[in-house]
């Protein structure tokens, strides 16, 4: 498989203030690729970086499989975390002015920008200004505007923030779409549920360095055997006071319920019995968010 | 640089501007309220009532027949003149009664008329008033200054005249003697002298100067409004991705400039156009071998040179501002000082005009800053040597070049930045930093 975008040990710092501390990944073509971490990890930093809006201190950005070239950038597509349009442009002009600035031609915009706007369900808007618009629609005209130029990458920060549930699975259907075309998608969040429903691959950064990174199935793998759930009557809180236990999340009669490495399920089930009418006890792949909490916590 | 890039943003800023109902309120209201201040007030007054009759009462039996005279021969000011063309009337009748022996009753009668607007005033000269100068006028509104100053004027002529009779001087003698003089002012140019007004060649140098003056502050502030909208809109990140900084704001340079220029235009054109029968009317009183101060097609060029150039000059400081700040209020706050240094030729200007050559001038007018305006302002008044010209253009452009280098450099570092207000010596490390 052919890298797309490759960083190696990428650092940037503001005056006094280390915002990306050596970050190394590598994007294969045609996948759907997660940059996963809290909020200030540096996602925002690394993603101006491979777009050259930021200048890095050190490192080196490699792009379509060669030293990212000036040229190189007219072949990405990018939805900022910061979104904004011009309020008082009609979505129309909005995008006929994205596409014109990425050097589609009027015409040719134009038929690019029609199957969009009705797959977006936009098509009764598209005369209209962008301030008349709700902050989802303006979301979607701007998710547009990115893949207009049909980008071979399209890098996207926190693309789910703000959107509602319908809107989060349009966005979903449409940027899996965009993969399966042979594309490929980097995508920014500190959403781990939806990162595990989509992602290929995952980089997890945490206070700017790169702590985890891999295909998300092989990173499952290394976590997995030790998370459990727990079906039961009782208190299920005092899980959290069981030796070996790193991690609790109940809801309702359930419990998921992450162990650390030196501790076996039996331990688990044989100390809760006593305080617990167990009706189902089984061993589980652990979720990226307790992947992501487990390996947050460790850095600290 | 990708030009294209550059005319994609110029267009939409373009565009976005002139389609907007406000560019065209003030582009066309400009044009429509020199209309108004140059034609309304005449075209008002000659339209102001009927004639007015107003009844002279002469217990003197002296001023009546000079009066006569007097408004036979006076020219109505309040009307177009054109010598030659058939002289109008004043639109003021006076009406000449006899005094009655019972002058109370008479004055009583004369109120009544006017009470019910049958006349519009009545004065009455007796011994008294011829001696003491103030003569009593009575009507019902004594607003009415244009109509009391022709009165005024028609009675002192009437009176001085009937002075200078009993003082033993014949008043025609008297009016050739007490001509006054004038000065017939010419303009010596290359070309030869060539007689005209010089009011009017400082007035239009003016009108130019100020002209200049308010585009580039409006344009160079919409450059600033515009960059800041973009900030706050936050839509600035996503052009970035596609297009660098430097072309953005050069594009953003171009297309407002453009839209300057353009209103500029208009403003020149439709001024012409509106105020010709103004200006109609005014050749009318010039002397026949005077012209019109006359712009030619070379000075018209070089103003056009001046305003792109200081356009660009102003329009990367306001780009500048607008890219290190956050909102509005901060950058005008920090736009004072610039819009001083903006203001400064404006002090100088009546200086200039009144010795385009001098030192002074030559000195100031070849100062960068200052050059696109009081450059402008000696073009408008008479070509200045044209090495002057070229020097100023010069050094303009140089210094144009040095500050759109500058302010892009602020603006690729300010466009992204957000919170803080940066102070001086930040802004001067963002246009240090490569």
């Amino acid at each position: 498989m052919t890298e797309i975008l490759e960083l190696l040990d990428v650092r940037k710092s503001y005056e006094g203030h280390v915002a990306v501390a050596g970050v190394s990944f590598s994007v294969p073509a045609g996948s759907i690729f997660g940059l996963l971490g809290p909020n200030g990890a540096g996602k925002t930093t690394t993603i101006r970086m491979i777009l050259d809006i930021l200048a890095p201190d050190s490192g080196s950005i490699r792009m379509f499989g060669r030293p990212r070239q000036e040229a190189d950038l007219g072949r990405v597509g990018y939805l900022p975390e910061e979104r904004g349009l011009y309020r008082k442009m009609t979505v129309l002009d909005q995008l006929l002015f994205l596409a014109e600035i990425r050097g589609i031609k009027r015409r040719a915009a134009l038929a690019e920008i029609e199957p969009w706007i009705e797959r977006a369900d936009l098509g009764a808007w598209a005369k209209r200004r962008i301030e008349e618009l709700s902050k989802g629609m303006q979301q979607k005209v701007q998710l547009i505007g990115a893949v207009l130029h049909q980008p071979d990458l399209l890098i996207l920060d926190e693309p789910f923030s703000g959107l509602d549930p319908l809107n989060q699975v349009l966005f979903r259907e449409l940027l899996t779409e965009y993969r399966d075309r042979g594309r490929t998608v980097v995508l920014s969040t500190h959403g781990m549920e939806l990162a595990e429903r989509m992602c290929d691959r995952i980089c997890l950064i945490s206070k700017g360095r790169a702590v985890l990174s891999g295909e998300l199935a092989t990173v499952k793998a290394g976590y997995g055997g030790n998370a459990y759930l727990i079906t039961a009557e009782g208190d299920l809180d005092r899980l959290r006071e069981v030796p070996g236990v790193e991690q609790v999340a109940i809801t309702g009669r359930t419990a998921r319920i992450l162990l650390s490495a030196a501790t076996r399920g039996a331990d688990l089930l044989e100390r809760a019995i006593p305080f617990l009418r167990v009706s189902d006890f089984r061993s589980e792949e652990p979720s990226l968010e307790q992947i992501f909490l487990q390996v947050v916590r460790d850095e600290a | 640089m990708r030009l294209d890039h550059v005319t994609t943003i110029a267009k939409r800023e373009y565009l976005i501007r002139v389609k907007t109902k406000a560019f065209w309120l003030s582009t066309l209201g400009l044009p429509i309220l020199v209309l108004a201040a140059t034609i309304l007030p005449s075209l008002l007054l000659s339209m102001s009532s009927a004639t007015e009759r107003m009844v002279i009462i002469d217990r003197t039996g002296k001023v009546a027949p000079e009066l006569k005279r007097a408004a036979a021969e006076e020219p109505d000011p309040t009307k177009g003149i054109g010598q030659g063309t058939k002289e109008k009337k004043s639109e003021i009748e006076f009406v000449f009664e006899a005094p009655k022996t019972d002058p109370a009753q008479q004055e009583k009668e004369l109120d009544r008329r006017v009470l019910e607007r049958e006349i519009s005033a009545w004065i009455l000269i007796d011994d008294a008033a011829l001696a003491s100068g103030r003569f009593s006028y009575r009507a019902r509104s004594t607003s009415g200054f244009v109509t009391q100053s022709i009165v005024e004027r028609r009675l002192s002529r009437a009176v001085q005249g009937l002075r200078l009779a009993q003082a033993g001087v014949d008043p025609a003698r008297t009016e050739e003697l007490m001509k006054s003089v004038e000065l017939d002012t010419v303009r010596v140019s290359e070309e030869g002298g060539q007689r005209e007004i010089g009011i009017a060649g400082a007035a239009l140098a003016y009108i130019v100067f100020m002209m200049l003056f308010a585009a580039i502050q409006v344009w160079g502030q919409q450059v600033m409004t515009g960059i800041l909208d973009e900030k706050t809109s936050r839509i600035v990140e996503v052009l970035v991705s596609a297009v660098k900084p430097f072309e953005l704001m050069l594009g953003k340079l171009a297309g407002i400039g453009s839209v300057g220029l353009t209103q500029f235009s208009i403003w020149i054109l439709t001024s012409a156009v509106v105020t010709s029968p103004g200006v109609a009317m005014y050749l009318a009183f010039l002397p026949k071998d005077a012209a019109l101060p006359q712009i030619g097609i070379g000075v018209v060029f070089h103003i056009a040179v001046f305003f792109v150039l200081g356009f660009f000059l102003f329009s990367s400081f306001y780009a500048a501002l607008g890219a290190a700040f956050n909102n509005i209020q901060e950058a005008q706050q920090t736009a004072a000082p610039l819009i001083f240094l903006l203001v400064v030729p404006v002090f100088f200007a009546p200086r200039l005009i009144n010795d385009p050559d001098s030192t002074l001038s030559v000195v100031l007018s070849l100062v960068p800053i200052f050059s696109p305006l009081l450059m402008t302002l000696r073009l408008a008044i008479r070509m200045p040597p044209l090495w002057q010209v070229l020097l100023a253009e010069f050094l303009t452009a140089s210094f144009v070049v040095v500050m759109v280098w500058a302010a892009a450099r602020i603006y690729r570092v300010g466009i992204l930045m957000y919170g803080k207000k940066p102070t001086f010596s930040e802004l001067a490390r963002w246009v240090r930093r490569t």
